[in-house]
């Protein structure tokens, strides 16, 4: 059986637990925002994560790291605009005796980063996602600087985060599960319950309870919105088979069997099951008359369902269509 | 009379226990249905079509190429330090591959040797794409320091110092230019590789220029004409298939063992393996991140979104100009297509005589088949960008399995190309 009480205090626990997990787990610029360690420079935001494989194989760690060996560092931007900017990356021992509370303000206080540096990466322009590696020789305590430059007005943006390498802290989970169990105690001896329970040997049961937060992906679907418009094709070189690039004629036409002409066609596509688009980028390279348009670039590189989006942009509107196709 | 009796029973015994045995065995494995048999048929290297004519390379099917590209991939004066050939890291013994992680020239090579067999019907090459022809990509390590280490200007002075080569190149190609001015042709030119020769390159006349490149795409394409000829070989798997197909039951229990079946079925079912590995060379030639942990000591491998900008800025891609098709149909370069879910992909390679080409991987990171198998499974979150596959949930015995079936598609003999 398990006391009300409990119940209760569990979920205040859970509460107070989760409320300020953003303060308490917020190592300057790198903070655990629901499931995702993101990284803040300035107002721009990246995924952020730290891999030891050599140690933890695909393990991720978003600050603290349990050993001194090989750490690789992931930025996977969640602006643009990291992109086409130039990112230095630098890792400092921390002398600035404030722990995980060292700041910007802290790191600017030490004269020569140069003489405490273990690791810089000059800067350097990635486009898609940012990647350092380092190997950490000794365990201790470390701050990362992340330097972005905004090309135009040269504005520089910065992330500073303190961590610690040969983390095997558990975090605060002990420091409340024992305050919730003398709670308990407290409670149970309160109720003089504890008592009888020891005078009429009734045996307690223990539960536990375990709550996982699943992430949530939002899939996402297209509406065939093809009331208005009616789209067939047809491929002149045959069925579509796999790992051949081939080409479509399709045919728009109006709900009531006109053709449509002059649209501007877009198509695009993937496997919704698989997360994936198309393995080329096909364009509609003609315009055939009749309501024929030539689509060129077509590639299916996998047997299985595929959705063919098609976007028609005429004067009357825009409208998506949407062909399944099983290969 | 008793002891008669008892042996009786002993016999009943064993019997029955033979009988029990037989009934809890692994049952024989189902027979194949239609739809199975049709994806067999797929992957069945007997349905691979005639080779894909290459338009940009006007030699391609020539013969005389053929031999001469031969002579040129085995030879090593093509080097920087006359030690390196094609054949160094591509061994026909290894079905031109290496054995190794990584490749061993010069210096290391940025990724896993892969094999030559089959390399003439993938629209690109390497792992990461970085080439659209055969022949392009032969260029490329010709120049790279790790690799030959040698530069266009020394690689075509090979060809105009040897008689037999020079012989071969004018017969082929036409004239050869002349070199003899070293104050129009330098010794070692080449662009932006190294100082030296990156001046030596920029103050060559523009129509010297193209005339050392013109005579570096030859080299190229002669080369190409000759690894066109290296085709996968037939394995047990395919006389396997071929039994399936004449519903010889006989033919296929001497060809293959139950866990071969089995693995085989998984492979074309649960195990989502052809999802890839599709068609008779088992690859898609398209580009997926499957999670693969980073090389030891270097930042994770972008893969397909760095290949993309150099197949559009190399000279000698299909568009540009050593192209020898006056109409330079490219739909494959055209239609290329890039974007986030290509950070960290990589080209699927063939699985033809995948047991050979261990360890595994575009760094060669994972060493044995039973280990990637395992990676598959459990499909972990990629480092960067994002992994395509999903979690399998299989069986140790199912692993086993697949990897028992794997082992089939190992060439049954040895190719031509032994004796080289």
């Amino acid at each position: 059986m398990i006391a009300r009480p409990t119940i209760f205090l569990f979920a205040v626990f859970c509460a107070v637990w989760t409320i300020p997990q953003q303060a308490a787990f917020a190592h300057g610029g790198v903070v655990q925002e629901d499931d995702l360690c993101v990284i803040k420079v300035n107002y721009l935001r990246a995924h952020f994560k730290i891999y030891q494989p050599s140690v933890s194989g695909h393990e991720q760690f978003c600050e603290d790291l349990p050993a001194a060996s090989e750490s690789v560092f992931v930025m996977e931007y969640q602006h643009d605009a990291l992109s086409s900017m130039p990112i230095d990356f630098r890792i400092i021992r921390d002398v600035t005796g404030k722990g995980r509370f060292a700041r910007m303000e802290d790191v600017e206080l030490i004269g020569d980063l140069d003489d405490i540096t273990v690791f810089f990466q000059p800067a350097v322009t990635e486009p898609d996602v940012f990647t350092v590696v380092h190997e950490f020789l000794e365990e201790g305590d470390f701050i990362g600087i992340v330097t972005a430059t905004q090309p135009d007005s040269n504005k520089v943006y910065a992330a500073v985060f303190p961590f610690e390498v040969g983390f095997t802290g558990v975090g605060y989970w002990p420091f409340f599960i024992g305050v919730l169990l003398l709670l308990q105690l407290q409670y149970l001896h309160m109720s003089g319950r504890l008592k009888r329970w020891f005078k009429g040997g009734s045996k307690g049961m223990a539960a536990i309870v375990l709550i996982v937060l699943v992430p949530f992906a939002s899939a996402e679907t297209f509406a065939g919105e093809g009331a208005d418009l009616r789209v067939t094709y047809t491929t002149p070189a045959g069925p579509p088979q796999i790992n051949r690039i081939h080409s479509w004629i399709l045919h728009l036409e109006t709900a009531d069997g006109k053709p449509v002409e002059s649209a501007r066609v877009v198509v695009e596509g993937g496997m919704p099951e698989h997360d994936h688009g198309l393995p080329t980028r096909p364009r509609v390279t003609e315009e055939l008359g009749g309501g024929d348009y030539r689509l060129d670039g077509m590639r299916f590189h996998m047997s299985g369902y595929w959705e063919i989006v098609v976007t028609v942009e005429t004067d009357g509107g825009d409208s998506v269509v949407v062909l399944p196709l099983q290969l | 009379m008793r002891s008669t009796s008892l042996r009786t029973i002993g016999v009943l015994v064993v019997a029955g226990a033979v009988v029990a045995w037989l009934q809890i065995r692994e049952p024989a494995p189902p027979p194949w249905t239609e739809s199975e048999v049709a994806v067999l048929r797929s992957l069945w290297l007997e349905s691979l079509p005639a080779l894909p004519a290459d338009r940009s390379n006007k030699v391609a099917d020539d013969p005389r190429a053929a031999a001469f590209g031969q002579q040129l991939f085995f030879d090593p004066r093509m080097s920087a330090n006359g030690q390196i050939a094609c054949s160094t890291c591509h061994q026909p013994v290894r079905r031109f591959s290496d054995g190794l992680a990584k490749g061993q020239a010069i210096g290391t090579s940025k990724r896993n040797t892969p094999s030559i067999a089959g390399s003439a019907y993938s629209p690109w090459l390497y792992w990461d794409g970085r080439r659209d022809s055969q022949w392009s990509q032969a260029l490329a390590p010709l120049e790279d320091p790790n690799e030959h280490g040698s530069n266009r200007m020394q690689v075509i002075r090979v060809i105009s110092s040897d008689e037999s080569y020079r012989g071969q190149y004018v017969s082929l190609f036409g004239p050869l230019t002349d070199l003899a001015d070293v104050a129009r042709f330098p010794i070692a030119a080449a662009p932006g590789l190294g100082d030296e020769w990156d001046a030596a390159w920029q103050a060559m006349a523009e129509p010297d220029r193209v005339a050392v490149n013109t005579v570096f795409s030859n080299i190229g394409k002669a080369i190409a004409a000759f690894e066109r000829t290296i085709l996968p070989v037939s394995s047990r798997f395919d006389d396997y298939v071929a039994a399936v197909i004449d519903a010889d039951t006989e033919r296929q229990q001497l060809l293959f063992n139950d866990a071969e079946v089995r693995g085989l079925r998984l492979f074309i079912g649960e195990a989502n393996c052809t999802q890839c590995h599709n068609g008779p060379l088992l690859t898609n030639n398209e580009f997926h991140n499957t999670g693969v942990l980073s090389f030891s000591g270097e930042v994770p491998d972008k893969g397909r979104v760095g290949g993309l900008p150099e197949v559009f800025a190399d000279p000698f891609n299909c568009l540009g100009d050593y192209s020898d098709d006056p109409e330079r149909h490219c739909p494959e370069l055209e239609f290329a297509r890039t974007g986030a879910e290509l950070v960290g992909a990589f080209r699927t390679p063939s699985l033809r005589n995948v047991e050979g080409t261990a360890p595994f991987m575009h760094k060669g990171q994972i060493a044995t088949l039973g280990l990637v198998l395992e990676h598959y499974n459990e499909a972990p979150d990629a480092m960067i960008g994002h992994n395509e596959a999903k979690p399998l949930g299989l069986g140790k015995r199912e692993i086993r399995d697949l990897a028992s079936f794997l082992g089939t598609l190992t060439p049954r003999e040895q190719a031509q190309f032994d004796s080289m």
